[in-house]
């Protein structure tokens, strides 16, 4: 009731101002009469011309063919790949009435020409200046929405929940998980057991199974205090930096080869994944680990590590000297390579999907092409920098002296960086407005202060601006994002399950309170992860069993509210070394060159270039954390790649969890998982001696991490028995430790 | 949506039946199956968005680039104008810039007319000659790039950029897979190796990697890791088969609400059922002496591009939706890609796949099958109508012969055509999304409605454009 009187009101007063302007000054009426006589003009016989023969290809409701939306003011005089579509007041130099005239190449519609009358209705509606009433953007209710988009908004603070049930939250994260249950009518599941828990906790933070006795140890003292005891070991252990930089790695694209048609080697990339792995251990502030990987050369601090990090903004595929020789083609090629950093740094650090707005203002969300060429200006400045990949230095001696070329790198040698313009429909050629380095306009709380240079400066500083406006205490955009993956890796999905997407397209939160608390949490800490990580172990909620009750099922089966922990399947990098670590051939040795495990003979001709090498049998240097395999983009390692491992094109959010038949067969039949299992069998007849049960336990319990019941012993031990009556001992316990390879319960976290 | 969400997993774990079907199609219909595929059951067969023409398709990739202007699409002009310079060349058009020069070189093959229709065919098609009037041979095909790398990436996945899906992939996501225990997407290599671009060339892209192509070898294993190391018994495998069996199901039992536990005791029980079913396709002793000699397995030029070409036969025939066959590896003079030599390269190249491609038709015409299967033939682009070094032929994108047969396409029917030089398309001109979204088309799929949703935006094999080529529709 009280709307509908207000805008009575509101439309009443806005008559009276028009009568105001009528009677104050007559000049204004007249133009106002002439305007709007050209408005019923439009009205009359250029409205309905569009509606009926245009806007089938050219809105933004429908499609923008040739990039162009005819259904706004904005869209005629913005124009699309041939430049605007018309010249107010000049119809002969207009495009639209070149068009439709078929007197070009451009002849539109194409297949039916518009009547005479309607052509000489659009030829007078240009010359009288094009009157036009739709001056409010078709998608501007997208903007306005941005002003409201959850997360677009600052960061909360968020009050410390009261709750009835006291007993159960050990920590302010339960807090907001319990509140959540309440009002979904759901209960929190019993805490999981010891085993099930030092199993959980062990591989989620190093990604490798508990040893028997640390197993052993925390069963045996179980305590808050012990529990504390074994995160604080494993955040100290520096395997923790090769599970957690493998995250990293994934959003990252990271790879030792350039992909595409030559698949070059990069000889040196691997110092990046070992900066990244280093990084996690030393728990280093995102800030720094943001500025390092965008702007390592512009940092107060630039130094080898730093410039080696910007092999962040070089990870994508590449393919120099093989897209055309022509200055187009270069030209081009070099913005399909800015467009992946463009699009790889808008998803991982701030959410949102902005390579979308290359080649046209983005479709859903709110942005536009502005936007994404004011992000593009910032990297304008940049060049490759370091060995070029399939090149060979000049002479090993001029490298020994200047460790600083062996790496994958960018840098900016001169402050003087080259105008940008926008590009129309994504076409490097086809020149638009220029644009001035910008962060895009609706996250800009604080717009980014992009500084000035002096003609002398060595560089812009611009990706240094970036960086620092990405990880500002007061953008609340990339701390929601990083809390949001450090929950994800930790639970299995994200609080907002769509990672890298925080966008009107992404996930709306399921615990939006929490997220922001999450958020100031990691700021309040300096930016670092370890504090994090703790706090979210020491919660109720991830001590929580995974096992599912009827009601969660029932009311919650995606679990999206935690009435339970998920049960996950483990990452492909996480089955093969934790087969490594049980059959006790782990080498930990880290960091260095990536290494190439055996790939089955028929599979190496798959790929021609860069060839893998032809391995008979493994050894300790293969035997290495999968972290440190060589990403071979033409030839990925298939127990990796069939496991989900990403593809490494692009930025890797979230994994699947497929099941495919392949998987099956690579565990089933590959010589590697056959190879260890009679290594884990060879190891427990050292431990154990001649006993088959305890050679069974200890199998069981370095894979599973439990004791079976009596009924499973009961069966192990007879396929054991059974296994011996026709082959050796060694053979049948190979067969017991291979069958515990392939078991479901191996390759999953409880 | 939750609501929906258990309606579909309910769906699937159900199997899918008629009502199934039906249910399926109308989710997929809301666009809801293709934004979020079940994880447990990537390959589970979905229904098209219309009734289709073709169950499967075989894809003939003449790798390195066939020429048009010598095989199908004959410019007697070239021979007037030999040795000079035409007038639409740029120097820019050249691949290999030092040593393609504007000098139009005459072909060294005749063109005979074949069929009722009078195809025009080179004569180093023999064999293929009889097939006139079931192919639809398009003149007008024109691509992005004038380099492999970039045109393999663009004729499998409408970019020529690496990361988008292939097209086999965008189909076995659309269509789900018919057959349990073959892979879906199969990959058939030349015997000199894979392309340039790798296993890029049949990428998942972004989307599962159940989606892959799978490479298939006509001897020895023909899958990797479908058998175990040779010490290893039959017998014994399937002893540990059945303690895991037992073992996974238990564990299962703790997890009843976990679909992705009873999958993958299914994808056990299928991977030792592909072992057999595997060997037994690529087990050619199954088929006659008459059968060998058609494809011309009993003579060495034929005979591995012909094993390849059966296999394709057989592999569709028990339900792979999407097969490709290479015909050149690696690159240079081991594929169609004829810079020093055109004659001497498509000479072989010719005679190593004429025999294969027409017995593999006259096969799949005398079983029936070619009404539901789709056969393309085509490179990533078409050569220069200029030499290069003398009697060579550069890349040349800018025009180039495919050819369609069977899955409901017109036979006998010439669509399109380039300049009188060969140089450009320049009637009814096809590109390679409009190649792509027929294709789709013919298998039931709406190319502008067969999405996936990656990083915000919905994907498309066309991506923003692509029309289904009517005219060429039976």
């Amino acid at each position: 009731m009280n709307r509908f009187l207000l805008l009575i009101f509101l439309s009443a007063s806005f008559d009276l101002l028009n009568l105001n302007i009528l009677a104050d000054d007559q000049a204004i009426s007249i133009n106002r009469r002439q305007q709007d006589s050209g408005i019923q003009f439009f009205e009359d016989s250029v409205r309905p011309v569009l509606l009926e023969h245009c806007y089938e290809c050219h809105s933004l409701e429908t499609k923008q063919e040739g990039g162009l939306a005819l259904d706004s003011k904005h869209g005629l005089l913005a124009g699309g790949d041939h430049g605007p579509a018309l010249i107010p007041g000049d119809a002969a130099k207009s495009l639209i009435i070149q068009a439709v005239r078929h007197s070009d190449d451009l002849a539109m519609p194409p297949d039916n020409k518009l009547s005479d009358s309607q052509i000489a209705a659009l030829e007078k509606w240009v010359t009288l200046g094009a009157p036009d009433p739709r001056t409010q953007r078709p998608d501007s209710d997208k903007f306005e929405r941005a002003t409201k988009h959850w997360a677009f908004q600052p960061l909360g603070n968020p009050q410390p929940m009261v709750l009835v049930d006291k007993s159960w939250p050990q920590s302010e994260v339960d807090r907001y998980v319990l509140a959540k249950l309440v009002e979904e009518g759901l209960r929190p599941s019993p805490p999981a057991d010891p085993a099930t828990l030092i199993r959980r906790v062990t591989i989620d933070l190093i990604g490798l199974p508990p040893s028997p006795e640390e197993i052993a140890a925390f069963c045996k003292d179980p305590s808050p205090d012990a529990y504390e005891a074994v995160i604080d070991r494993l955040l100290r252990s520096p395997q923790y930096g090769e599970r957690w930089g493998r995250h990293w790695l994934d959003l990252a694209r990271y790879a030792d080869s350039s992909g595409f048609h030559n698949d070059l080697d990069r000889p040196y990339a691997w110092k990046y994944r070992d900066y990244v792995i280093r990084s996690f251990n030393e728990d280093k502030p995102y800030s720094q680990f943001v500025a390092e990987q965008l702007a390592g050369d512009e940092v107060g601090w630039a130094d080898e590590a730093s410039l080696i990090a910007t092999g962040f903004c070089r990870n994508g595929p590449s393919n120099d000297d093989n897209m055309g020789k022509t200055a187009e083609a270069i030209q081009q090629y070099r913005a399909d390579q800015l467009d992946d950093v463009i699009s790889t740094v808008s998803t991982v650090f701030l959410g949102v999907t902005i390579g979308c707005a290359r080649c046209h203002d983005h479709k859903t969300e709110p942005f536009t092409a502005k936007d994404y060429y004011g992000l593009f200006a910032i990297f304008n400045g940049s060049e490759p920098f370091g060995t070029i990949p399939g090149k060979k230095a000049k002479s090993d001696k001029a490298a020994e002296i200047d460790p600083l070329s062996q790496m994958h790198a960018l840098v900016e040698r001169t402050s003087q960086v080259p105008v940008t313009y926008v590009m129309r429909r994504g076409i490097a050629a086809n020149r638009g407005a220029e644009v001035e380095p910008a962060v895009p306009a609706v996250l800009t709380l604080k717009p980014a202060p992009f500084p000035v240079p002096a003609p002398e400066a060595k560089s812009s500083l611009r990706r240094l601006t970036l960086a620092e406006w990405i990880t500002a205490p007061s953008n609340p955009l990339a701390w929601r994002v990083l809390a949001n993956r450090v929950w994800q890796h930790h639970f299995g999905n994200g609080i907002v399950n769509t990672p890298s997407n925080f966008g009107f397209t992404g996930a709306a939160p399921t615990h939006p309170e929490l997220l922001d608390y999450l958020a100031v949490q990691l700021i309040q800490n300096g930016g670092r992860l370890k504090p994090l990580h703790k706090q979210l172990l020491m919660s109720a909620t991830y001590r929580q069993s995974s096992r599912a009750s009827a009601i969660g099922n029932q009311q919650d089966p995606k679990n999206r509210f935690l009435w339970k922990m998920n049960l996950r399947r483990m990452e492909a990098e996480v089955v093969r070394d934790s087969i490594l670590a049980t059959s006790g051939k782990l080498n930990l040795e880290m960091g260095g060159p990536g290494i190439k495990p055996r790939l089955r003979p028929d599979l190496i001709p798959s790929s021609q270039r860069n060839k893998w090498p032809t391995v008979k049998l493994e050894n300790e240097k293969h035997w290495r954390r999968s972290v440190y395999i060589y990403s071979k983009r033409q030839l990925l390692m298939p127990i990796l790649e069939l496991f989900d491992a990403p593809a490494t094109t692009d930025s890797c959010a979230a994994r699947n969890e497929s099941v495919v038949p392949t998987q099956a067969l690579v565990l089933m039949n590959d010589e590697f998982v056959e190879e260890q299992a009679g290594y884990l069998a060879q190891r427990v007849i050292r431990e154990v001696g001649d006993d088959d049960d305890k050679a069974i336990e200890r199998m069981v319990l370095l894979t599973l991490a439990h004791r079976l019941d009596d009924a499973k012993m009961d069966e192990a031990r007879e396929f054991v028995r059974l296994r011996q009556t026709d082959s050796d001992r060694i053979s049948a316990l190979t067969d017991f430790a291979h069958v515990l390879f392939n078991s479901s319960e191996f390759i999953h976290v409880q | 949506m939750n609501n929906l969400l258990t309606r579909k997993t309910f769906l699937q774990r159900c199997g899918v039946g008629f009502g199934g079907l039906a249910l399926q199609a109308l989710l997929e219909r809301d666009n809801l199956l293709s934004r979020d595929a079940d994880n447990s059951k990537p390959l589970a067969p979905r229904a098209p968005h219309f009734a289709p023409k073709a169950k499967a398709v075989i894809f003939l990739f003449m790798y390195g680039g066939p020429s048009h202007i010598d095989l199908f699409d004959p410019k007697p002009v070239l021979t007037r104008w030999h040795g000079q310079a035409i007038p639409a060349w740029k120097a820019e058009d050249a691949f290999m810039g030092s040593k393609t020069k504007n000098v139009a070189m005459a072909s060294p093959y005749q063109f005979v007319r074949h069929g009722e229709a009078g195809i025009e065919m080179a004569e180093v098609f023999p064999n293929l000659a009889r097939h006139a009037d079931t192919l639809c041979v398009i003149r007008s095909m024109h691509a992005e790039s004038n380099n492999h790398g970039p045109a393999l990436f663009q004729m499998n996945s409408g970019a020529i950029l690496a990361g988008r899906p292939s097209m086999g992939s965008w189909i076995t996501y659309g269509l789900g897979s018919e057959c349990d225990d073959l892979p879906s997407f199969v990959v058939l290599l030349d015997h000199q190796g894979a392309p340039v671009n790798g296993a890029l060339n049949w990428s998942n892209g972004f989307m599962p990697s159940a989606y892959q192509g799978v490479p298939f070898r006509g001897s020895g294993e023909p899958i990797a890791y479908l058998s175990p190391p040779k010490h290893i018994t039959p017998q014994r495998q399937r002893g540990r088969l059945d303690l895991l069996k037992n073992w996974n199901e238990d564990f299962a039992a703790s997890y009843p609400e976990e679909s992705g536990l009873d999958a993958r005791i299914n994808a056990y029980e299928l991977a030792f059922r592909m072992q057999m079913s595997a060997a037994d396709c690529i087990d050619l002793n199954r088929e006659s002496q008459a059968v060998h000699s058609a494809y011309g397995l009993d003579e060495k030029v034929t005979a591995h591009f012909g094993r390849n070409c059966l296999l394709a036969r057989r592999l569709v025939e028990r339900g792979v939706r999407f097969v490709q066959l290479y015909s050149g590896g690696n690159e240079g003079p081991k594929a169609w890609d004829a810079h020093d030599d055109l004659k001497a390269n498509h000479d072989l190249h010719c005679q190593e796949t004429d025999r294969p491609i027409a017995a593999l038709l006259d096969d799949l015409k005398s079983r029936g099958l070619l009404d539901t299967t789709l056969v393309v033939w085509g490179g990533e682009f078409g050569r220069s109508p200029v030499a290069e070094n003398g009697k060579g032929r550069d890349h040349h994108p800018k025009g180039f012969t495919m050819w369609l047969a069977g899955g409901g396409i017109k036979g006998g029917m010439v669509y399109g055509a380039t300049d009188e030089f060969g140089y450009e398309a320049v009637e009814n001109r096809v590109s390679v999304p409009d190649l792509h979204a027929t294709i789709l088309h013919q298998l039931g799929l709406d190319h502008e409605r067969l999405t996936y949703q990656h990083t915000g935006r919905d994907y498309r094999l066309t991506d923003v454009s692509g029309k289904v080529v009517k005219p060429i529709l039976a």
